[in-house]
């Protein structure tokens, strides 16, 4: 019966730590999961923009030699990512899916031109750098017309800039919310030991004594706390990597190792900075205050 | 430390958060004495054994505590000054999150001990003086309270302090037991050190006299030893 009395005061002991240590792991994961965005938020932004479509219009009748040798100067040229040309049946083809009508039977030919569709690097896609191009483009004799919707590159540029502030604070304010709560979740830790404290103080242990097992402890649990962190993160990115593989990739092995060694300083040290003030606190303290 | 005083205090006046609790102080007490405090709830005792255990500051006359000044004591010689001051208390305070032996240990390693078998003989020899030693290795909240306090009284022999200084030691434990305790604290007080006692448990005097000092409006007195026995009614 006393045997298990012992056991259930550790097992006691033992869950108070395991709950201070998924709090900080929670918070932690979603510290992360931001560092994971800001990682990643240059790769979405630049999926968005890389897949705004430049068409470059042809003329009617125009050679095949003439087509292979724009679309190579294209190929060719540092802004261009990707380009793909429209042949005029290809064209009619997709507006007779979209209109669901022979429209070429009642005309009776077909209007549509041949075209090149370009899509061009993120840093390439502002209305600034598409005006210079579509300037040269035009200089070709074969091209008719270049085509793109610039109201949506403003807006998808201006929504970018509006996403990344947004991001930024949000960020700032999560990591100031996580450094709370693990700070709350540590002060409530501490306080459980307050009478323990005293006590060790009134056998005559230097303060310092007394702190360096709370410290130790705070940076092994920051540590777990970070590593189980990284657990969770790692599924994460592996998902992502599964299920997004278009959109974002984690190649970079720097950056995210980084970033690992990020959360596990994060941990070690918000942990360590409010055990060390908590502590001291409880160190201070008069002992007729200590039943507040 | 002049002669054989261990405590020796002139002219002190003890404030409790700007409180006046005691004042006019002058008391001596001296190698292998045993000492009670009397008196009521509030009349400070507590404060007086607080004082010379630095929990709270001296602020008026000398108190001379073995071999500390206390009115010019700094915050980082009061854990020295605890280590040649044995406590106990009325809720014991032990440790509750490690078993004894660990309790005991966590007093030798914080006062400078680092042998490991020099630690588990000294944990031994103390926990043996007070009849513990099978309970070694259970956890402070599974003991009894006289069990606990006996872990404790162990704990502030560990390093062979000249004092021991014991608030309350029997508030919370039945009469049978207090008398075990007080037996404990005077047979250690005989052979190791002074032993202050502050009670207000007017059986043990009875049952085991010795001398008493009375809190009593601020001041302190001294009880006649002959008077003693036949004025207890009076206290």
């Amino acid at each position: 019966m006393k045997k298990n009395n012992d056991k259930i005061a550790l097992r006691r002991l033992r869950s108070s730590y395991a709950t201070t240590v998924v709090s900080i792991t929670l918070v932690l994961f979603l510290v992360g999961i931001v560092g994971i965005l800001a990682l990643t938020s240059k790769q979405l932004s630049d999926y968005v923009k890389e897949n705004i479509n430049v068409t470059v219009m042809l003329k009617d009748n125009v050679k095949d030699v003439d087509v292979k040798y724009i679309q190579k100067n294209l190929d060719a040229s540092s802004f261009v990512k990707s380009t793909k040309y429209v042949s005029k049946d290809e064209a009619a083809k997709e507006l007779q899916e979209e209109l669901g009508e022979e429209f070429t039977d009642f005309l009776g030919y077909n209007p549509l031109l041949s075209s090149i569709d370009v899509k061009v690097y993120a840093d390439y896609a502002n209305v600034d750098s598409l005006a210079v191009i579509e300037k040269q483009l035009l200089k070709n004799s074969q091209v008719k017309e270049v085509f793109y919707q610039k109201s949506l590159i403003q807006l998808v540029n201006e929504n970018v800039k509006k996403i990344s502030f947004f991001f930024l604070v949000f960020s700032g304010l999560l990591f100031l919310i996580s450094i709370t709560l693990i700070n709350n979740t540590i002060r409530l830790s501490v306080y459980s030991k307050r009478f323990i404290i005293n006590t060790m103080q009134l056998v005559g242990a230097t303060r310092s004594f007394i702190r360096i097992p709370f410290l130790g402890k705070s940076i092994l649990q920051g540590f777990i706390s970070a590593v189980l962190a990284i657990g969770l993160l790692i599924i994460v990115i592996y998902y992502l990597q599964q299920e997004a593989y278009e959109i974002v990739s984690f190649s970079d092995l720097r950056l995210i190792s980084a970033l690992f060694i990020i959360v596990i300083i994060i941990g070690i040290l918000i942990s360590l900075i409010s055990t060390f003030f908590s502590v001291n606190k409880y160190l201070k303290i008069k002992s007729h205050n200590l039943y507040l | 430390m002049s002669n054989d005083n261990i405590i020796s205090i002139k002219n002190a006046s003890i404030f409790q958060q700007d409180t006046l609790v005691l004042k006019d102080i002058d008391l001596e007490i001296s190698k292998n004495e045993f000492v009670y405090l009397i008196g009521k709830v509030g009349s400070g005792k507590s404060s007086l054994i607080k004082m010379l255990n630095a929990e709270i500051p001296l602020n008026n006359g000398t108190a001379n505590v073995v071999g500390y000044e206390m009115s010019k004591i700094k915050r980082r010689q009061i854990p020295y000054l605890r280590r040649h001051i044995g406590v106990v208390f009325q809720d014991f305070q032990l440790l509750t999150d490690r078993n004894i032996k660990a309790n005991l240990e966590f007093v030798l390693k914080a006062t400078g001990w680092s042998k490991k078998n020099k630690i588990s003989e000294r944990i031994k020899e103390v926990l043996d003086k007070v009849g513990m030693i099978d309970k070694i290795l259970k956890m402070p909240n599974t003991l009894s309270g006289g069990e606990q306090q006996r872990v404790v009284i162990a704990r502030a022999l560990l390093n062979n302090p000249p004092l021991i200084l014991a608030d309350e030691p029997t508030g919370n434990l039945d009469p049978e037991t207090s008398e075990e305790i007080i037996k404990v604290l005077q047979e250690i007080s005989k052979k190791e050190c002074a032993v202050v006692v502050a009670t207000h448990n007017y059986n043990l005097l009875k049952s085991f006299p010795s001398r008493t000092i009375k809190c009593e409006n601020k001041i302190i007195t001294e009880i006649d030893k002959k008077k003693n026995v036949i004025d207890f009614e009076i206290i």
